[in-house]
C-alpha cells in the first residue's frame, strides 16, 4: 500500500483552499480529505456538528468495503459512494489510492452538483498530494523528550 | 501507515488488535475507553459495528490522543478485527494502513489451535498487503489468566512466540483491565522506537 506523504504548510494551505472552494461552490456542508487507512487528513465546513475522526474511520472502512465488492463483481473499483439520507446525504470520493474525499451535504441538495465540483476538485487535490510525494520531506521527529524506557508509558489508568 | 503532518503537527498511527474469535479485542478497547487518563476532548467515542449479539461485525474503533511530543500532537486510532473465521475479508480491509498489532490469545487450552489458526491468519493477511509480521511492531497479549483452564504462560510463548525475534508478551484477564495498558503502553512505545531509528520519511 503506497503511504500518504508528509504534508508541509503550502499542502495543508492548498489543499484547505481546495476543500472550501469546493463547498462554496457545491453548497455542501462539510467537505473531508481522508486517507484510505481511515485518518482524518484535513476539514473544512461547519465542522463541529459532527464527530469528523469517527466519519473519517468508518467512510474509510465503507469505502474499501465497496472496493471490495466490486472486485467481486470483476469491476476494478467503484471510485465513488453515494448515501443518501433524510437531512444529510455522503458522497465519497477516490482522490488516488491512499486519499479520499468525503463530502456532507443537506439532503435537499442533489448529488450531481457535488459529483460536478468534486471531481476536479479531487484532482486538483492529487495533484498536489504529487508534488508533496515528490518533496519527499526527511524531516524526522524528535522524540528525545520521551522516555521509552519509562514503564508507566504514555496511556495511564485513571485511579478506580 | 502512519501520517505525519509536518504543518499541523500531528502525528496519526493505527494499532490493531488482532486474534480469535471471543479472545478479548472488544474487552480491551472498552477498557482503555473507560479507564483512560486524558484530557478533555483527547478521546474520542469507542464505536463499535457488532451483530445484535455484540460481535464484531466490521470493526471496533477508538481514538486517543496521547501527550504532544516536542509539540508534535500523536493521536492513536485503535481498532479491533472481527475474530470470526468467515470475516477474513474484513479484517484484511482493517490491516490496511496498520502500524502496530496487540494480538489477543485466549489462554484457554481448548482454544489454542484458534489462536495458531488467527496468527497464521494475520500473517496472511499481512502478505496480501505487502507486509511482513517481522517489520511491523507486535505485541502479544495472554488474555483470560484468570480462567481455570488457562495454559500456561510457557507454553502459550512456545506456540505464539517461538521465532527468531520473540516479540514482548503480557499476561492479562481483560474485563478486569488487568494487563491492558501494559500492552497498550508496550506497543506504542516499539511504534515511537521505530519512528526513533528510522527516518520518517519512510512512514509518510
Amino acid at each position: 500500500m503506497p503511504s500518504f506523504p508528509q504534508l508541509v504548510e503550502e499542502d495543508v494551505l492548498r489543499l484547505d483552499e481546495e476543500l472550501r472552494g469546493l463547498l462554496a461552490q457545491s453548497e455542501a456542508t462539510i467537505a473531508l480529505l481522508i486517507d484510505a487507512a481511515g485518518f482524518l487528513i484535513g476539514s473544512s465546513g461547519d465542522t463541529r456538528q459532527f464527530d469528523l475522526t469517527t466519519i473519517a474511520a468508518l467512510a474509510a472502512g465503507a469505502f474499501m468495503a465497496n472496493q471490495t465488492i466490486a472486485g467481486l463483481v470483476s469491476e476494478t473499483h467503484f471510485n465513488s459512494l453515494y448515501q443518501q439520507g433524510e437531512q444529510f446525504s455522503l458522497f465519497v470520493l477516490a482522490v488516488n489510492d491512499q486519499a479520499l474525499l468525503v463530502v456532507i451535504f443537506q439532503a435537499h441538495l442533489g448529488v450531481g452538483l457535488v459529483k460536478y465540483y468534486a471531481q476536479p476538485a479531487a484532482q486538483r487535490i492529487c495533484r498536489q498530494l504529487q508534488i508533496a510525494h515528490a518533496r519527499k520531506p526527511d524531516a524526522s521527529l524528535d522524540l528525545s523528550e520521551v522516555n521509552l524506557a519509562d514503564p508507566r508509558g504514555l496511556f495511564r489508568r485513571k485511579l478506580d | 501507515m502512519a501520517i505525519i503532518n509536518q504543518a499541523t503537527k500531528e502525528l496519526q498511527v493505527k494499532i490493531v488488535y488482532y486474534g480469535p474469535a471471543m479472545g478479548g479485542k472488544t474487552t480491551n478497547l472498552v477498557q482503555v475507553h473507560d479507564h483512560v487518563q486524558t484530557a478533555a476532548g483527547h478521546k474520542g467515542k469507542l464505536v463499535s459495528l457488532a451483530t445484535s449479539s455484540d460481535r464484531t461485525l466490521f470493526f471496533d474503533f477508538l481514538p486517543i490522543e496521547a501527550m504532544s511530543i516536542k509539540g508534535f500532537k500523536t493521536k492513536f486510532q485503535l481498532y479491533t478485527v472481527p475474530g470470526q473465521v468467515i470475516y477474513n475479508t474484513t479484517r484484511q480491509l482493517v490491516l490496511r494502513g496498520v502500524d502496530g498489532i496487540v494480538f489477543v490469545a485466549d489462554s484457554q487450552y481448548e482454544k489454542m489451535a484458534e489462536n495458531v489458526e488467527s496468527l497464521a491468519n494475520l500473517e496472511g493477511n499481512l502478505k496480501t498487503l505487502k507486509l511482513a509480521l517481522a517489520n511491523i511492531p507486535c505485541v502479544l497479549q495472554y488474555n483470560k489468566r484468570d480462567l481455570p483452564n488457562a495454559a500456561p504462560v510457557e507454553y502459550m510463548d512456545f506456540l505464539l512466540n517461538n521465532r527468531e525475534l520473540q516479540v514482548p508478551a503480557f499476561s492479562s484477564t481483560a474485563h478486569l483491565c488487568e494487563g491492558v495498558f501494559e500492552s497498550l503502553n508496550m506497543i506504542t512505545r516499539l511504534l515511537l522506537h521505530k519512528f526513533i531509528s528510522q527516518p520518517a520519511s519512510q512512514y509518510a
